[in-house]
Protein backbone atom coordinates (compact mmCIF):
# COMPACT_ATOMS: atom_id res chain seq x y z
CA UNK A 1 0.00 0.00 0.00
CA UNK A 2 2.85 2.40 1.31
CA UNK A 3 4.67 1.86 -1.75
CA UNK A 4 1.95 2.25 -4.28
CA UNK A 5 1.46 5.22 -3.09
CA UNK A 6 5.25 6.02 -3.62
CA UNK A 7 5.59 5.31 -7.10
CA UNK A 8 2.53 7.60 -7.79
CA UNK A 9 4.40 9.97 -5.86
CA UNK A 10 7.51 9.23 -8.10
CA UNK A 11 5.40 8.86 -11.25
CA UNK A 12 3.93 12.57 -10.64
CA UNK A 13 7.01 14.07 -9.86
CA UNK A 14 8.40 12.51 -13.27
CA UNK A 15 6.41 13.81 -15.82
CA UNK A 16 6.63 17.30 -14.00
CA UNK A 17 6.71 19.55 -17.00
CA UNK A 18 6.68 23.54 -16.81
CA UNK A 19 8.37 24.67 -13.34
CA UNK A 20 6.64 28.40 -12.89
CA UNK A 21 9.29 31.63 -12.58
CA UNK A 22 8.88 34.69 -10.51
CA UNK A 23 7.15 37.20 -12.59
CA UNK A 24 9.73 39.56 -11.73
CA UNK A 25 12.36 38.02 -13.29
CA UNK A 26 10.53 37.01 -16.86
CA UNK A 27 9.04 40.76 -16.51
CA UNK A 28 12.76 42.03 -16.98
CA UNK A 29 14.03 39.24 -19.19
CA UNK A 30 10.91 39.95 -21.39
CA UNK A 31 11.54 43.59 -21.73
CA UNK A 32 15.26 42.58 -22.32
CA UNK A 33 14.48 40.70 -25.23
CA UNK A 34 12.83 43.50 -26.66
CA UNK A 35 15.38 45.90 -26.37
CA UNK A 36 17.44 45.33 -29.89
CA UNK A 37 20.97 46.32 -27.95
CA UNK A 38 20.37 43.72 -25.50
CA UNK A 39 23.17 41.27 -25.74
CA UNK A 40 23.22 37.60 -24.62
CA UNK A 41 25.47 38.36 -22.19
CA UNK A 42 23.38 40.40 -20.47
CA UNK A 43 20.64 37.97 -20.68
CA UNK A 44 22.62 35.32 -19.54
CA UNK A 45 23.54 37.01 -16.51
CA UNK A 46 20.27 37.37 -15.55
CA UNK A 47 19.58 33.71 -15.81
CA UNK A 48 22.31 32.86 -13.49
CA UNK A 49 20.27 34.72 -10.98
CA UNK A 50 17.16 32.19 -11.10
CA UNK A 51 17.31 28.61 -10.33
CA UNK A 52 14.34 27.85 -12.18
CA UNK A 53 15.66 29.17 -15.74
CA UNK A 54 18.79 28.04 -14.84
CA UNK A 55 17.80 24.92 -14.42
CA UNK A 56 15.29 24.82 -18.11
CA UNK A 57 18.13 26.11 -19.49
CA UNK A 58 20.65 23.61 -18.91
CA UNK A 59 18.16 21.01 -19.57
CA UNK A 60 17.68 22.38 -22.82
CA UNK A 61 21.21 22.10 -24.07
CA UNK A 62 21.72 18.83 -22.87
CA UNK A 63 18.83 17.34 -24.47
CA UNK A 64 19.41 15.08 -27.31
CA UNK A 65 17.89 17.16 -29.45
CA UNK A 66 20.44 20.15 -29.28
CA UNK A 67 22.97 17.63 -29.68
CA UNK A 68 25.00 17.55 -26.34
CA UNK A 69 23.53 15.16 -23.68
CA UNK A 70 25.09 14.85 -20.26
CA UNK A 71 27.90 17.64 -21.67
CA UNK A 72 27.38 21.05 -20.79
CA UNK A 73 27.10 21.95 -17.01
CA UNK A 74 28.02 25.56 -17.11
CA UNK A 75 25.36 27.99 -17.83
CA UNK A 76 27.78 30.50 -19.56
CA UNK A 77 28.52 27.82 -22.34
CA UNK A 78 24.77 26.87 -22.11
CA UNK A 79 23.93 30.70 -23.22
CA UNK A 80 26.85 30.69 -26.15
CA UNK A 81 25.84 27.19 -27.64
CA UNK A 82 22.18 28.34 -27.45
CA UNK A 83 22.29 31.66 -28.77
CA UNK A 84 19.65 34.68 -28.57
CA UNK A 85 16.91 33.44 -30.24
CA UNK A 86 16.50 30.08 -27.81
CA UNK A 87 16.97 32.12 -24.89
CA UNK A 88 13.99 34.32 -26.00
CA UNK A 89 11.58 31.45 -26.90
CA UNK A 90 13.01 30.01 -23.33
CA UNK A 91 11.59 32.97 -21.63
CA UNK A 92 8.02 33.27 -24.12
CA UNK A 93 7.38 29.35 -22.91
CA UNK A 94 8.26 29.98 -19.12
CA UNK A 95 5.21 30.17 -17.08
CA UNK A 96 5.04 31.89 -14.09
CA UNK A 97 3.53 31.25 -10.01
CA UNK A 98 0.17 32.09 -10.48
CA UNK A 99 -0.13 33.01 -7.27
CA UNK A 100 3.34 33.63 -5.79
CA UNK A 101 3.98 33.12 -2.12
CA UNK A 102 6.64 35.29 0.13
CA UNK A 103 8.34 31.34 0.37
CA UNK A 104 8.71 31.33 -3.32
CA UNK A 105 10.69 33.93 -3.09
CA UNK A 106 12.62 33.02 -0.29
CA UNK A 107 13.62 29.81 -1.79
CA UNK A 108 14.89 32.05 -4.66
CA UNK A 109 17.14 33.81 -1.98
CA UNK A 110 18.40 30.88 -0.70
CA UNK A 111 19.07 29.16 -3.75
CA UNK A 112 20.87 32.49 -5.11
CA UNK A 113 22.84 32.86 -1.89
CA UNK A 114 23.91 29.01 -2.00
CA UNK A 115 25.31 29.43 -5.21
CA UNK A 116 27.20 33.03 -3.76
CA UNK A 117 28.76 30.85 -1.45
CA UNK A 118 29.41 28.38 -3.41
CA UNK A 119 31.28 30.10 -5.75
CA UNK A 120 33.55 31.59 -2.82
CA UNK A 121 34.13 28.65 -1.34
CA UNK A 122 34.90 26.96 -4.80
CA UNK A 123 37.52 29.60 -5.88
CA UNK A 124 39.16 29.52 -2.35
CA UNK A 125 39.27 25.52 -2.27
CA UNK A 126 40.42 26.05 -5.78
CA UNK A 127 38.47 23.73 -7.33
CA UNK A 128 39.16 22.74 -11.31
CA UNK A 129 35.87 24.06 -12.40
CA UNK A 130 34.58 26.98 -9.86
CA UNK A 131 31.24 27.71 -12.22
CA UNK A 132 30.03 24.06 -12.08
CA UNK A 133 29.86 24.11 -8.47
CA UNK A 134 28.04 27.57 -8.02
CA UNK A 135 25.43 26.16 -10.75
CA UNK A 136 25.31 23.10 -9.03
CA UNK A 137 24.78 25.41 -5.72
CA UNK A 138 21.96 27.27 -7.80
CA UNK A 139 19.87 24.23 -8.62
CA UNK A 140 20.43 22.34 -5.76
CA UNK A 141 16.59 22.84 -4.15
CA UNK A 142 15.10 22.29 -7.43
CA UNK A 143 13.65 19.33 -6.21
CA UNK A 144 11.84 21.72 -3.65
CA UNK A 145 9.85 23.36 -6.45
CA UNK A 146 8.81 20.02 -8.08
CA UNK A 147 7.21 18.42 -5.22
CA UNK A 148 4.99 22.08 -4.30
CA UNK A 149 3.82 21.87 -7.98
CA UNK A 150 3.30 18.34 -8.82
CA UNK A 151 2.16 17.11 -5.38
CA UNK A 152 0.11 20.21 -3.95
CA UNK A 153 -2.15 18.63 -1.60
CA UNK A 154 0.44 16.68 -0.02
CA UNK A 155 2.79 19.92 0.11
CA UNK A 156 0.07 21.73 2.20
CA UNK A 157 0.19 18.62 4.30
CA UNK A 158 4.23 18.87 4.60
CA UNK A 159 3.64 22.61 5.49
CA UNK A 160 1.33 21.98 8.05
CA UNK A 161 3.58 18.85 9.42
CA UNK A 162 6.71 21.35 10.03
CA UNK A 163 4.43 24.23 11.38
CA UNK A 164 2.82 21.77 14.01
CA UNK A 165 5.39 19.76 14.68
CA UNK A 166 8.30 21.54 14.58
CA UNK A 167 10.44 19.28 12.38
CA UNK A 168 12.74 20.19 9.45
CA UNK A 169 11.09 19.99 6.06
CA UNK A 170 13.58 16.86 4.55
CA UNK A 171 12.30 14.98 7.96
CA UNK A 172 8.38 15.62 6.96
CA UNK A 173 9.32 14.70 3.61
CA UNK A 174 10.95 11.25 4.04
CA UNK A 175 8.02 10.98 6.19
CA UNK A 176 4.95 11.23 4.33
CA UNK A 177 6.25 10.58 0.95
CA UNK A 178 9.19 8.29 1.60
CA UNK A 179 11.38 10.50 -0.46
CA UNK A 180 13.18 13.85 0.52
CA UNK A 181 13.83 16.70 -2.39
CA UNK A 182 17.80 15.89 -2.66
CA UNK A 183 16.54 12.57 -4.31
CA UNK A 184 13.83 14.18 -6.51
CA UNK A 185 16.39 16.86 -7.48
CA UNK A 186 18.54 14.42 -8.51
CA UNK A 187 16.87 12.30 -11.03
CA UNK A 188 14.89 15.41 -12.50
CA UNK A 189 18.47 16.71 -13.04
CA UNK A 190 19.40 12.90 -14.69
CA UNK A 191 16.09 12.31 -16.81
CA UNK A 192 16.98 16.38 -17.82
CA UNK A 193 20.38 14.58 -18.99
CA UNK A 194 22.44 17.01 -16.79
CA UNK A 195 26.13 16.12 -16.57
CA UNK A 196 26.88 13.91 -13.49
CA UNK A 197 29.09 16.50 -12.43
CA UNK A 198 25.68 18.47 -11.35
CA UNK A 199 23.19 15.03 -10.68
CA UNK A 200 25.01 13.73 -7.71
CA UNK A 201 25.91 17.35 -5.86
CA UNK A 202 21.88 17.80 -6.10
CA UNK A 203 20.67 14.15 -5.10
CA UNK A 204 23.84 14.47 -1.77
CA UNK A 205 23.38 17.58 -0.64
CA UNK A 206 22.19 16.69 2.58
CA UNK A 207 24.30 13.42 2.77
CA UNK A 208 27.57 14.38 0.83
CA UNK A 209 28.77 11.03 1.48
CA UNK A 210 26.67 9.15 -0.23
CA UNK A 211 28.58 10.71 -3.45
CA UNK A 212 30.62 9.00 -5.34
CA UNK A 213 32.62 11.00 -7.79
CA UNK A 214 31.55 14.21 -6.72
CA UNK A 215 31.99 14.16 -2.69
CA UNK A 216 33.99 17.66 -2.83
CA UNK A 217 30.97 19.61 -4.99
CA UNK A 218 28.96 17.90 -2.64
CA UNK A 219 30.53 18.75 0.53
CA UNK A 220 30.94 22.56 -0.99
CA UNK A 221 27.00 22.64 -1.37
CA UNK A 222 26.63 20.90 1.76
CA UNK A 223 27.93 23.63 3.63
CA UNK A 224 26.68 26.29 1.59
CA UNK A 225 23.39 25.35 2.00
CA UNK A 226 23.93 25.30 6.14
CA UNK A 227 25.89 28.54 6.03
CA UNK A 228 23.37 30.72 3.93
CA UNK A 229 20.47 29.60 6.03
CA UNK A 230 23.07 30.63 8.86
CA UNK A 231 23.68 33.98 7.50
CA UNK A 232 18.99 34.19 7.18
CA UNK A 233 19.32 34.93 3.64
CA UNK A 234 16.36 33.09 2.09
CA UNK A 235 15.03 30.01 3.41
CA UNK A 236 13.34 26.93 2.60
CA UNK A 237 10.49 25.95 4.20
CA UNK A 238 11.69 25.74 7.81
CA UNK A 239 13.78 27.58 9.49
CA UNK A 240 16.33 25.64 10.91
CA UNK A 241 19.41 24.93 9.82
CA UNK A 242 20.50 21.40 8.49
CA UNK A 243 22.70 19.40 10.41
CA UNK A 244 26.40 19.65 9.36
CA UNK A 245 28.00 16.14 8.10
CA UNK A 246 31.48 15.67 9.78
CA UNK A 247 33.11 13.98 7.16
CA UNK A 248 32.19 17.06 4.65
CA UNK A 249 33.61 19.13 7.13
CA UNK A 250 36.76 17.81 7.42
CA UNK A 251 37.01 17.27 3.68
CA UNK A 252 36.53 20.79 3.10
CA UNK A 253 39.55 21.25 5.29
CA UNK A 254 38.58 24.85 6.82
CA UNK A 255 40.10 26.77 9.47
CA UNK A 256 38.58 29.76 11.78
CA UNK A 257 40.84 32.44 10.01
CA UNK A 258 39.24 30.71 6.69
CA UNK A 259 35.80 30.75 8.12
CA UNK A 260 36.21 34.84 8.87
CA UNK A 261 37.54 35.80 5.43
CA UNK A 262 34.70 33.46 3.92
CA UNK A 263 32.12 35.53 5.05
CA UNK A 264 33.69 38.40 5.04
CA UNK A 265 33.95 37.58 1.65
CA UNK A 266 30.38 35.90 1.11
CA UNK A 267 28.57 38.80 2.59
CA UNK A 268 30.39 41.52 0.06
CA UNK A 269 29.14 39.54 -2.70
CA UNK A 270 25.33 39.64 -0.91
CA UNK A 271 25.21 43.03 -1.44
CA UNK A 272 25.06 42.86 -5.44
CA UNK A 273 22.66 39.92 -4.96
CA UNK A 274 20.28 42.20 -2.51
CA UNK A 275 20.40 44.57 -4.48
CA UNK A 276 18.81 42.26 -7.53
CA UNK A 277 16.22 40.88 -5.59
CA UNK A 278 15.00 44.26 -4.84
CA UNK A 279 15.43 45.17 -8.86
CA UNK A 280 13.06 42.20 -8.96
CA UNK A 281 10.64 43.08 -6.52
CA UNK A 282 10.29 46.35 -7.98
CA UNK A 283 10.20 45.03 -11.74
CA UNK A 284 7.58 43.61 -10.01
CA UNK A 285 4.94 46.23 -8.16
CA UNK A 286 5.92 48.29 -11.70
CA UNK A 287 4.34 45.26 -13.83
CA UNK A 288 1.27 44.89 -11.78
CA UNK A 289 0.65 48.84 -12.05
CA UNK A 290 0.56 48.86 -15.71
CA UNK B 1 4.85 10.78 -39.46
CA UNK B 2 4.92 14.56 -40.21
CA UNK B 3 4.12 16.64 -37.61
CA UNK B 4 2.58 19.96 -37.88
CA UNK B 5 2.08 22.69 -35.75
CA UNK B 6 -1.08 24.59 -36.83
CA UNK B 7 -0.52 27.74 -35.17
CA UNK B 8 -4.12 29.69 -35.22
CA UNK B 9 -8.15 28.90 -34.10
CA UNK B 10 -9.72 28.57 -37.01
CA UNK B 11 -7.12 26.84 -39.73
CA UNK B 12 -8.85 23.30 -39.41
CA UNK B 13 -11.51 24.18 -38.13
CA UNK B 14 -13.84 22.11 -40.74
CA UNK B 15 -13.49 18.66 -39.97
CA UNK B 16 -12.85 17.78 -43.56
CA UNK B 17 -9.59 19.59 -43.38
CA UNK B 18 -8.33 17.39 -40.70
CA UNK B 19 -9.45 14.27 -41.59
CA UNK B 20 -7.89 14.89 -45.52
CA UNK B 21 -4.79 15.66 -43.42
CA UNK B 22 -4.52 12.70 -40.62
CA UNK B 23 -5.53 10.09 -43.64
CA UNK B 24 -2.43 11.08 -44.92
CA UNK B 25 -0.45 10.43 -42.06
CA UNK B 26 -0.06 14.38 -40.47
CA UNK B 27 -0.08 14.98 -37.11
CA UNK B 28 -1.58 18.05 -36.78
CA UNK B 29 -0.59 19.70 -33.37
CA UNK B 30 -2.95 22.57 -32.54
CA UNK B 31 -2.06 25.70 -30.07
CA UNK B 32 -4.15 28.77 -29.42
CA UNK B 33 -1.75 30.59 -27.82
CA UNK B 34 1.88 31.55 -28.30
CA UNK B 35 3.40 30.45 -25.39
CA UNK B 36 2.18 26.78 -25.49
CA UNK B 37 3.29 27.10 -29.46
CA UNK B 38 7.23 28.59 -28.25
CA UNK B 39 7.29 25.27 -25.65
CA UNK B 40 6.66 22.73 -28.58
CA UNK B 41 9.43 24.94 -30.76
CA UNK B 42 11.98 24.09 -28.14
CA UNK B 43 11.13 21.03 -26.79
CA UNK B 44 9.61 18.88 -29.49
CA UNK B 45 9.98 20.91 -32.98
CA UNK B 46 7.11 19.81 -35.44
CA UNK B 47 8.15 19.54 -39.21
CA UNK B 48 6.17 22.55 -40.49
CA UNK B 49 4.05 25.05 -39.20
CA UNK B 50 1.27 26.42 -40.64
CA UNK B 51 0.06 29.65 -39.14
CA UNK B 52 -2.62 32.09 -39.14
CA UNK B 53 -1.67 36.21 -39.44
CA UNK B 54 -3.45 36.76 -36.82
CA UNK B 55 -2.33 34.11 -34.34
CA UNK B 56 -2.50 35.35 -30.75
CA UNK B 57 -1.64 38.96 -29.77
CA UNK B 58 -0.01 41.83 -32.15
CA UNK B 59 3.69 40.30 -32.23
CA UNK B 60 2.73 36.82 -31.84
CA UNK B 61 3.23 35.62 -35.10
CA UNK B 62 6.39 37.74 -35.57
CA UNK B 63 7.61 35.91 -32.55
CA UNK B 64 7.06 32.36 -33.27
CA UNK B 65 8.44 33.24 -36.73
CA UNK B 66 11.58 33.79 -34.80
CA UNK B 67 11.39 30.80 -32.41
CA UNK B 68 11.05 28.52 -35.78
CA UNK B 69 14.26 30.33 -37.41
CA UNK B 70 15.94 29.83 -33.99
CA UNK B 71 15.43 26.52 -33.56
CA UNK B 72 18.42 24.62 -33.36
CA UNK B 73 17.26 21.46 -33.74
CA UNK B 74 15.65 22.01 -37.32
CA UNK B 75 16.22 24.00 -40.03
CA UNK B 76 14.47 24.93 -42.83
CA UNK B 77 10.93 24.33 -41.20
CA UNK B 78 8.80 25.16 -43.85
CA UNK B 79 6.01 28.29 -42.91
CA UNK B 80 3.05 28.15 -44.72
CA UNK B 81 0.77 31.63 -43.79
CA UNK B 82 -2.97 31.82 -43.54
CA UNK B 83 -4.55 35.26 -44.67
CA UNK B 84 -8.35 36.01 -44.59
CA UNK B 85 -8.25 38.67 -47.88
CA UNK B 86 -6.16 39.32 -50.16
CA UNK B 87 -5.85 42.98 -49.66
CA UNK B 88 -3.96 42.10 -46.53
CA UNK B 89 -0.87 40.54 -48.75
CA UNK B 90 -0.33 43.89 -50.28
CA UNK B 91 1.14 45.60 -47.73
CA UNK B 92 3.28 42.84 -45.79
CA UNK B 93 6.52 42.74 -45.64
CA UNK B 94 7.97 39.84 -46.50
CA UNK B 95 11.27 40.37 -45.14
CA UNK B 96 10.14 39.86 -41.92
CA UNK B 97 7.37 37.30 -42.41
CA UNK B 98 10.09 34.85 -43.44
CA UNK B 99 7.48 32.40 -44.63
CA UNK B 100 7.77 30.02 -47.45
CA UNK B 101 4.05 30.38 -48.85
CA UNK B 102 0.94 31.29 -48.62
CA UNK B 103 -2.73 30.71 -48.83
CA UNK B 104 -5.68 32.98 -48.73
CA UNK B 105 -9.02 31.99 -47.06
CA UNK B 106 -11.24 30.03 -48.33
CA UNK B 107 -9.81 27.51 -49.57
CA UNK B 108 -10.43 23.83 -50.41
CA UNK B 109 -8.80 20.56 -48.31
CA UNK B 110 -6.97 19.32 -51.12
CA UNK B 111 -4.83 22.66 -51.39
CA UNK B 112 -3.96 23.07 -48.19
CA UNK B 113 -2.65 19.34 -48.59
CA UNK B 114 -0.85 20.77 -52.28
CA UNK B 115 0.79 23.29 -50.31
CA UNK B 116 2.26 21.26 -48.05
CA UNK B 117 3.74 18.38 -49.97
CA UNK B 118 4.77 20.95 -52.38
CA UNK B 119 6.88 22.98 -49.04
CA UNK B 120 8.25 19.07 -48.61
CA UNK B 121 9.24 18.78 -52.29
CA UNK B 122 10.96 22.77 -52.03
CA UNK B 123 12.51 21.70 -48.89
CA UNK B 124 14.51 19.30 -50.16
CA UNK B 125 15.38 20.37 -53.59
CA UNK B 126 17.61 23.34 -51.72
CA UNK B 127 18.91 20.91 -49.17
CA UNK B 128 22.44 20.80 -49.83
CA UNK B 129 22.43 21.39 -46.01
CA UNK B 130 25.03 19.16 -43.63
CA UNK B 131 23.55 16.11 -42.09
CA UNK B 132 25.38 16.79 -38.55
CA UNK B 133 25.22 21.06 -38.29
CA UNK B 134 21.90 21.47 -40.82
CA UNK B 135 24.19 24.36 -42.04
CA UNK B 136 24.22 24.55 -46.06
CA UNK B 137 26.63 23.20 -47.95
CA UNK B 138 29.14 23.53 -50.94
CA UNK B 139 26.78 24.98 -53.36
CA UNK B 140 24.95 27.51 -51.46
CA UNK B 141 29.03 28.47 -50.10
CA UNK B 142 30.39 29.06 -53.74
CA UNK B 143 27.33 30.92 -54.57
CA UNK B 144 27.59 32.93 -51.19
CA UNK B 145 31.04 33.82 -52.35
CA UNK B 146 30.72 34.44 -55.30
CA UNK B 147 27.60 37.10 -54.50
CA UNK B 148 30.28 38.47 -51.54
CA UNK B 149 32.69 39.36 -54.68
CA UNK B 150 30.03 40.76 -56.77
CA UNK B 151 28.85 42.88 -53.89
CA UNK B 152 29.46 46.64 -53.92
CA UNK B 153 30.20 46.46 -50.24
CA UNK B 154 33.80 44.62 -48.90
CA UNK B 155 33.13 41.29 -46.98
CA UNK B 156 35.23 39.34 -44.95
CA UNK B 157 35.41 35.45 -46.40
CA UNK B 158 36.31 33.60 -43.19
CA UNK B 159 37.86 30.03 -43.25
CA UNK B 160 37.37 28.46 -39.79
CA UNK B 161 39.37 25.28 -39.07
CA UNK B 162 39.81 23.17 -35.67
CA UNK B 163 42.88 22.92 -35.04
CA UNK B 164 44.39 19.39 -33.36
CA UNK B 165 41.21 17.99 -34.33
CA UNK B 166 42.31 14.53 -35.72
CA UNK B 167 44.60 13.65 -32.93
CA UNK B 168 40.82 14.87 -30.59
CA UNK B 169 38.75 12.19 -32.92
CA UNK B 170 41.76 9.60 -32.60
CA UNK B 171 41.55 9.82 -28.96
CA UNK B 172 38.00 10.53 -27.73
CA UNK B 173 36.34 9.07 -30.81
CA UNK B 174 34.26 10.16 -33.69
CA UNK B 175 31.08 10.81 -31.76
CA UNK B 176 32.79 13.24 -29.33
CA UNK B 177 34.50 14.87 -32.69
CA UNK B 178 30.68 15.35 -33.81
CA UNK B 179 29.89 16.89 -30.94
CA UNK B 180 33.23 19.09 -30.78
CA UNK B 181 32.08 20.13 -34.69
CA UNK B 182 28.63 20.56 -33.62
CA UNK B 183 30.03 23.05 -31.00
CA UNK B 184 31.89 24.69 -33.37
CA UNK B 185 28.69 25.20 -35.89
CA UNK B 186 26.47 26.81 -32.66
CA UNK B 187 29.10 29.36 -31.64
CA UNK B 188 29.79 30.48 -35.02
CA UNK B 189 25.87 30.73 -35.81
CA UNK B 190 24.82 32.62 -32.54
CA UNK B 191 27.64 34.74 -32.93
CA UNK B 192 27.16 36.12 -36.21
CA UNK B 193 22.98 36.23 -35.40
CA UNK B 194 24.25 38.59 -32.77
CA UNK B 195 26.80 40.68 -33.88
CA UNK B 196 26.33 41.09 -37.58
CA UNK B 197 23.10 39.58 -38.74
CA UNK B 198 22.34 41.46 -41.39
CA UNK B 199 24.10 40.32 -45.35
CA UNK B 200 25.90 37.26 -43.23
CA UNK B 201 26.19 33.62 -43.90
CA UNK B 202 27.54 30.37 -42.72
CA UNK B 203 28.31 27.32 -44.03
CA UNK B 204 29.69 24.24 -43.52
CA UNK B 205 32.14 22.81 -45.87
CA UNK B 206 32.52 19.44 -44.17
CA UNK B 207 34.62 17.69 -41.45
CA UNK B 208 35.89 20.96 -39.37
CA UNK B 209 36.16 23.17 -41.69
CA UNK B 210 33.47 26.06 -42.11
CA UNK B 211 33.14 29.41 -43.64
CA UNK B 212 30.97 32.54 -42.69
CA UNK B 213 30.90 35.39 -44.53
CA UNK B 214 30.38 38.74 -42.72
CA UNK B 215 30.69 42.78 -43.36
CA UNK B 216 34.56 43.66 -43.38
CA UNK B 217 33.48 46.23 -40.59
CA UNK B 218 31.71 43.22 -38.17
CA UNK B 219 35.24 40.61 -39.00
CA UNK B 220 37.15 41.74 -36.42
CA UNK B 221 34.64 41.77 -33.01
CA UNK B 222 33.09 38.99 -34.89
CA UNK B 223 36.37 36.56 -35.18
CA UNK B 224 37.25 37.80 -31.26
CA UNK B 225 33.67 36.68 -30.08
CA UNK B 226 33.71 33.60 -31.80
CA UNK B 227 37.52 32.65 -30.46
CA UNK B 228 36.77 33.90 -26.59
CA UNK B 229 33.32 31.96 -26.86
CA UNK B 230 35.06 29.39 -28.01
CA UNK B 231 37.75 29.03 -25.32
CA UNK B 232 34.83 28.78 -22.84
CA UNK B 233 32.89 26.19 -24.39
CA UNK B 234 35.84 24.02 -25.41
CA UNK B 235 36.50 22.99 -21.54
CA UNK B 236 33.14 21.24 -21.38
CA UNK B 237 34.79 18.73 -24.23
CA UNK B 238 37.61 17.83 -22.73
CA UNK B 239 38.18 15.46 -19.41
CA UNK B 240 39.39 17.51 -16.52
CA UNK B 241 42.58 15.51 -16.15
CA UNK B 242 43.62 16.38 -20.29
CA UNK B 243 42.38 19.97 -19.55
CA UNK B 244 45.18 20.39 -16.49
CA UNK B 245 47.70 18.68 -18.10
CA UNK B 246 47.08 20.89 -20.84
CA UNK B 247 47.67 18.51 -24.18
CA UNK B 248 47.94 15.17 -24.27
CA UNK B 249 50.40 12.25 -26.20
CA UNK B 250 48.75 10.17 -29.51
CA UNK B 251 50.37 8.77 -32.45
CA UNK B 252 50.80 11.43 -35.63
CA UNK B 253 50.02 10.27 -38.53
CA UNK B 254 53.64 8.47 -39.11
CA UNK B 255 52.72 6.03 -35.91
CA UNK B 256 55.17 8.22 -33.81
CA UNK B 257 54.61 9.28 -30.61
CA UNK B 258 53.55 13.07 -30.59
CA UNK B 259 52.15 15.79 -27.90
CA UNK B 260 49.54 17.61 -29.44
CA UNK B 261 47.49 20.56 -27.80
CA UNK B 262 44.12 20.74 -26.65
CA UNK B 263 41.41 22.13 -29.18
CA UNK B 264 41.58 25.39 -30.66
CA UNK B 265 40.27 27.87 -33.84
CA UNK B 266 41.79 28.93 -36.35
CA UNK B 267 40.52 31.49 -38.46
CA UNK B 268 41.65 32.84 -42.25
CA UNK B 269 39.68 36.08 -43.22
CA UNK B 270 40.11 37.06 -47.08
CA UNK B 271 38.50 40.56 -47.40
CA UNK B 272 36.75 41.42 -50.77
CA UNK B 273 37.31 44.59 -50.98
CA UNK B 274 41.40 44.41 -51.19
CA UNK B 275 41.61 42.16 -54.40
CA UNK B 276 39.56 42.26 -57.80
CA UNK B 277 38.36 38.95 -57.52
CA UNK B 278 36.32 37.64 -60.41
CA UNK B 279 35.84 33.82 -59.36
CA UNK B 280 34.97 31.97 -56.23
CA UNK B 281 38.04 29.97 -56.65
CA UNK B 282 40.51 33.05 -56.51
CA UNK B 283 39.41 33.50 -53.13
CA UNK B 284 40.08 29.94 -51.56
CA UNK B 285 43.13 29.83 -52.87
CA UNK B 286 44.52 33.18 -50.92
CA UNK B 287 42.63 31.65 -47.73
CA UNK B 288 44.05 28.27 -47.65
CA UNK B 289 47.84 30.59 -48.27
CA UNK B 290 46.28 32.51 -44.88
CA UNK B 291 45.06 29.29 -43.52
CA UNK B 292 49.22 28.21 -43.59
CA UNK B 293 50.27 31.03 -42.12
CA UNK B 294 47.27 31.12 -38.87
CA UNK B 295 47.65 27.35 -38.35
CA UNK B 296 51.34 27.84 -37.02
CA UNK B 297 50.33 30.27 -34.22
CA UNK B 298 49.58 28.74 -31.00
CA UNK B 299 46.73 28.13 -29.90
CA UNK B 300 43.22 30.06 -31.27
CA UNK B 301 44.23 32.90 -33.92
CA UNK B 302 42.30 34.51 -36.59
CA UNK B 303 44.46 36.39 -39.42
CA UNK B 304 43.49 39.36 -41.97
CA UNK B 305 45.42 38.46 -45.44
CA UNK B 306 48.51 40.80 -45.88
CA UNK B 307 46.72 42.95 -48.31
CA UNK B 308 43.65 43.58 -47.16
CA UNK B 309 45.26 45.59 -44.08
CA UNK B 310 46.90 48.03 -45.95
Amino acid sequence: MEDTRQSQFRKALREVKNLPTLPGIIAKLTRMAENPDTTTEQMGKVISKDHILAAKLLKLVNSAFYGFPQKISSLNSAIILLGFNVIKSLIISSSIFELMESQDVELWEHSLGCAVVCSVLANRLGVSDPEEVSTAGLIHDIGKVAIKMELRQEFETLRQMVHDRQIPMIEAEKELLGIDHAEVGGWLAKSWNLPAKLVEPIACHHNPLEAKDEQLCASIIHFSDILIRGLGYGHGDDVWVPPLSKTAWQLLNLTPQDLDEILEEVEEKLWDVKGFSLEIQAELESGMTT
Amino acid sequence: MKRILVAGEKIISAPEHRIVLEAKGYQLLLMHDLHSAVSLILEDPPDMLIMEKTFGEDKAPLALLNAVKGCLQKTNIPVILIVDDKQALAGLDWQQYAVDDFLVRPFAPEVLRARIRLAEARMIRVFDNNPLSRLPGNTSILRAIQKAIDSDESHGVCYIDIDNFKPYNDRYGFSQGDDVILMVARIAVNVIDELAREGSFVGHVGGDDFVFIVKEEKVKPVCERILANFEIVRNMFIPAEDLKAGCYVEKDRQGRETVFGLLSLSIAVVMTGAHHFIHYGEVSTLASEVKHFVKKKEGSNYMIDRRSQV
